[in-house]
């Protein structure tokens, strides 16, 4: 398992390196002179100018502003807001809880609704609930994300009043209640591809020939699905989950604008409409490295999911 | 008859799909005594299996649907009893291995638990007293450091080692029939006969009778008491192994026997495996289902059906020839089916 | 993995049905493959036709397409003429025309600044469909090229060109998008740069999809004896592979105009796609979120557009890889 996990972790070196040069490039070659959209309208005499331009370190070869560039986001320097002149990781440190929260809520959702409704589908294959699944996924899947949430903002905020349909807390509703419409948005896609995988996956494992043998030693359908069929099926749901739990930490861009949720992705949102570039840049910059982290624990956690990587026959992959 | 302990008769099993009705298993009879050895012989597709998971009512129904006949274990019947009843008797007292060890162990358990669970379903045993009775087992079928190796996953295993263990699975509560379902055809050829030495070595200490299925004529020669030979869903021979071996009658089996290897190769009898695809059993061909392959068969064969004929001394032939004292094995190129 | 002998293929379904029919051969023994490649090919593609017509949700969807797409390509002829221009507006007449219920004037009913909404839906359909195609040929050719190096190749132009996918796909989709078109001026912003995005991000998939089907069709013997015959690595792949590489990604490629039109009308929906004022989807959301209670039709219309359109392209997908019987991974 050692060597598999080492092996994760090489292989995630070079995605990190490609990433943040990648991010680089974006956010500082990009953009233009930033010396220059400092200055705004003005036009810099040429020795300040010279004198900024060193100050940033923009006289130095591509590579080493790059080593630079690394060497802050170690020291967690994303730069200053240009809007506000706060430190744009102070920023995020106050929207970063925001977001978690509504992630670890949308999950909840997903593992519930979508395991659930997967399982519900697979056993009763070919029955009309079955078909419901199917369906709902299908739609769910080609649903935007944020028509949606103004649809059940419309039904629940306006037509109904019963729920929030703005910011995490007010005077009115519970924080928990702040939490439901932007959770229910949040988790659709998520809980749609969830259902469909647990489905597939419960259907191929009972073709299985250890499902035959379960049921030749005698045990119930009970006992084969909870432990034997599920135990197998639930490996890549779990994977899925997992990085779909990273993959919340930055798509809540949609959903968190539309609900005004005070969140990193409505931070960026809002940076995008003002200009405010280092905003933008910081936050896409803290939310990726996020989700390159969060990838690379789930790639570890499956070792521990599947014996067959835990105990290192699986070569191949 | 007192001494039956499994008696089919007359077993019809389709399968109804959209591309129509599979004859799965199309009329099959046998009789087996307690600590007996029946094989069951014939190619890929022939049914073989599909009867013995019919029995123990492990065909999924539908597109599976018992069409007729009875299956009695200890004078019951099998296909009536209550599903509860029946799980009782699976893996209790009729238990069954499967041909390739590997997928047919879950791999996300441990081999001991994997023994273990039958023993705490069937006989009420403590987690602590099923895995220390999974160790003895282990041991039984001739894992070393079974105590650790219960402990393995089932890809920690080889091949030879998998199936042992299946073994110790199948006869962990002391079953009556085992059934065999190619038990070594996925193995190397050397792992095969020790599988085959301890199934007769652990039969010798238990009495427990065993179906043997299999596609090899071999593998029961030295170790069945009755072999069943089987063609498209339908028995074609039945008798004693020294029945089916010196007097075949069928020529299907003559068939399957010019397949074996010899151990004096001459230029005559060199190896002549049958030509061709058993039948498609969504297009059983019309008359004796063999006829396309058969190169003894004549006009009539492709229009009468061959009922299975006692040729005395229990010994049964589904050919119209096989009671024709001139009709002989000759060594012949059998057939490519026409398409 | 399922094991063929045991399962039978539904094919109508598309589900698995397990039988335990120890090897029961479902099909004639196959012959060996000596016809020549084009013959497989068209009885390949018959086949699937014929499969695909008696798939009614496949055939339903299809019909959508080409529905939608008739009616963006003759918007032209019959669409300002009858309801109205899709961007231009009265700036004299807007209190009067504006958020209108829908009537026989305005199906659709108008929206904020008295455009009718039917009519920019309808123009929409060019946007998403024009965006989503085109993005999906970028993401083919950079997919295509790149996937057949790193599969004719191996090596170390493999593991670079696999190395640089997995960067992209690390990305999450919609933020890469935002960097890339938040930085772009003013000025450059239209139809281009939105396609040329998503195309650019789209394609990794199609690079591993399209190199694992050539890495099987690779070692088959017509390749080798291709090569034994002397054919040069490009007519080889031309030739030989793209064919029979051909059917997965024909699959993917229709699955992925869903994925792309959905990019698509989020990022006109954060601001940062077409131009504003441009009638595209998911910036009328965005423009009529405000007007929900006065003409919710400015926000469903488009938003059952949007939808029916990425699910005509999902089922449509789906039906094509039950014909051609592809396996993609999930």
């Amino acid at each position: 398992m050692l060597r598999y996990i080492l092996r994760r972790i090489m292989q995630f070196i070079p995605v990190f390196f490609g990433v943040t040069l990648l991010l680089f490039l974006i956010t500082t070659i990009l953009p233009g002179d930033p010396v220059a959209l400092r200055a705004g309208e003005k036009k810099l005499p040429p020795a300040v100018y010279a004198e900024m331009r060193h100050a940033y370190g923009l006289d130095k070869p591509w590579y080493a502003q790059y080593v630079d560039y690394l060497g802050k986001l170690s020291k967690g320097d994303l730069g200053t807001s240009i809007a506000s002149g706060r430190k744009v990781v102070d920023i995020f440190k106050e929207t970063y809880p925001y977001t978690l929260r509504l992630a670890l809520a949308a999950i909840v959702l997903e593992i519930l609704v979508g395991i659930g409704a997967g399982l519900v589908s697979a056993i009763k294959q070919y029955t009309i609930w079955d078909t419901l699944v199917t369906l709902s996924t299908s739609i769910l899947v080609a649903l935007p994300v944020f028509w949606l949430g103004i649809v059940l903002q419309y039904i629940f905020g306006i037509q109904l009043n019963i729920l929030p349909i703005s910011g995490a807390s007010s005077a009115r509703f519970t924080a928990f209640a702040h939490l439901i419409l932007p959770a229910i948005t949040l988790a659709s896609v998520s809980t749609a591809y969830a259902a469909r995988i647990m489905r597939s996956q419960l259907l191929e494992v009972q073709s299985q020939d250890y499902v035959r043998t379960a049921y030749a030693k005698g045990l119930s359908p009970s006992r084969v699905l909870w432990g034997h069929e599920m135990k197998n099926a639930l490996i890549p749901v779990v994977t899925f989950i997992g990085l779909d739990l990273g993959a919340m930490l930055s798509g809540a861009i949609l959903t968190e604008t539309i609900f005004n949720w005070p969140g990193v992705g409505f931070t960026i949102y809002r940076a995008i409409g003002a200009r405010d570039f280092p905003v933008v840049f910081g936050g896409v910059t803290l939310v990726l490295l996020a989700v390159l982290f969060v990838n690379l624990l789930v790639d570890v956690s499956y070792a521990f999911l599947d014996p067959r990587i835990r105990y290192g026959a699986a070569n191949e992959g | 008859m007192a001494g039956e302990l499994l008696k089919l008769d007359d077993l019809k099993m389709y399968f109804h799909t959209r591309d129509g009705v599979v004859k799965a298993v199309d009329g099959v009879s046998y009789t087996l005594n307690p600590g007996e050895t029946l094989g069951v012989v014939g190619e890929s597709g022939s049914g073989k299996s599909v009867t013995a998971l019919t029995m123990m009512r492990l065909v999924p129904m539908p597109p599976g649907k018992i069409e007729g006949g009875e299956v009695l274990f200890k004078g019951e019947s099998l296909l009536t009893m209550k599903e509860e009843q029946v799980r009782d008797i699976r893996g209790n007292r009729i238990a069954m291995i499967f041909q390739d060890p590997m997928t047919s162990l879950n791999p996300v358990y441990r081999i001991g638990h994997q023994i273990a669970e039958p023993l705490m379903v069937h006989k009420g045993m403590s987690k602590a007293q099923a895995h220390e009775r999974a160790v003895e087992l282990l041991e039984m079928v001739g894992i070393p450091n079974a105590a650790d190796r219960a402990g393995d996953y089932p890809h920690q295993f080889s091949g030879g080692m998998r199936q042992r263990a299946m073994i110790a699975m199948a006869l962990s509560c002391d079953p009556d029939v085992l059934i065999a379902d190619e038990p070594t055809t996925a193995l190397d050829v050397t792992i095969q006969a020790q599988i085959l030495e301890l199934m007769q070595a652990l039969q010798k200490r238990t009495g427990t009778a065993i179906i043997m299925i299999t596609h090899d004529l071999g593998v029961v020669a030295d170790m069945a008491n009755n072999i069943l030979v089987m063609y498209a869903g339908r028995p074609v021979e039945f008798g004693t192994t020294d029945q089916v071996f010196y007097q075949p009658r069928h020529p299907y089996t003559w068939g399957l026997m010019d397949s074996l290897p010899t151990q004096n190769l001459t230029e005559k009898s060199a190896l002549h495996p049958i030509k061709g695809q058993p039948p498609s059993l969504l297009h059983v061909p019309t008359g004796c289902s063999f006829h396309p392959r058969c190169p003894y068969a004549k006009d009539v064969c492709g229009t009468m059906d061959p009922p299975l004929v006692d040729l005395g001394g229990g010994h049964l032939s589904a050919c119209l020839f096989s009671g024709d004292p001139g009709f002989e094995r000759r060594v012949v190129e059998y057939a490519e089916v026409p398409e | 993995m399922t094991r063929d002998k045991d399962i039978v293929i539904d094919r109508a379904e598309g589900h698995a049905v397990k039988d335990y029919r120890s090897g029961m051969p479902s099909t004639p023994p196959t012959q060996p493959e000596e016809q020549h490649a084009a013959d497989e090919n068209r009885t390949l593609w018959g086949d699937a036709w014929y499969r695909l017509r008696k798939n009614r949700l496949a055939i339903i969807a299809l019909v959508w397409l080409v529905i939608v797409a008739i009616a963006a390509i003759t918007a032209d002829a019959w669409v300002p003429q009858t309801f109205g221009s899709p961007t231009y507006f009265d700036t004299a007449k807007v209190a009067a025309q504006r958020l209108q219920s829908p009537s026989l004037e305005h199906p659709m009913g108008t929206d904020d600044i008295g455009r009718d909404v039917f009519a920019r839906v309808v123009y929409g359909s060019r946007i998403s469909l024009t965006v989503g195609i085109l993005a999906v040929v970028v993401s083919l050719v950079i997919g295509l090229i790149l996937g057949s190096l790193s599969a004719f190749y191996g090596g170390f132009i493999d593991a670079f060109i696999m190395r640089v996918a997995d960067i992209f796909l690390a990305f999450p989709y919609i933020l890469f998008a935002i960097l890339l078109l938040s930085v772009l001026p003013e000025n450059l912003r239209g139809i281009a740069p939105v396609f040329l995005t998503i195309g650019i991000l789209g394609w990794p998939s199609i690079a591993r999809v399209f190199r694992s089907s050539v890495l099987s069709v690779k070692e088959n013997d017509y390749v080798e004896a291709g090569r034994a015959l002397g054919a040069g690595d490009i007519r080889l792949m031309l030739r030989h592979i793209l064919p029979n590489a051909v059917a997965p990604i024909v699959v993917y490629g229709t699955m992925s105009v869903g994925g792309a039109i959905l990019t698509e009308a989020a990022l006109s929906f954060l601001g940062l796609g077409l131009p504003p004022g441009s009638p595209s989807w998911g910036g009328m959301i965005q423009d009529g979120r405000n007007y929900l209670t006065s003409n919710p039709g400015v926000v469903i219309w488009p938003g059952l557009a949007i939808l029916s359109t990425v699910l005509a392209f999902t089922l449509l997908g789906d039906g094509i890889r039950d014909a051609l019987d592809v396996k993609l991974k999930d």
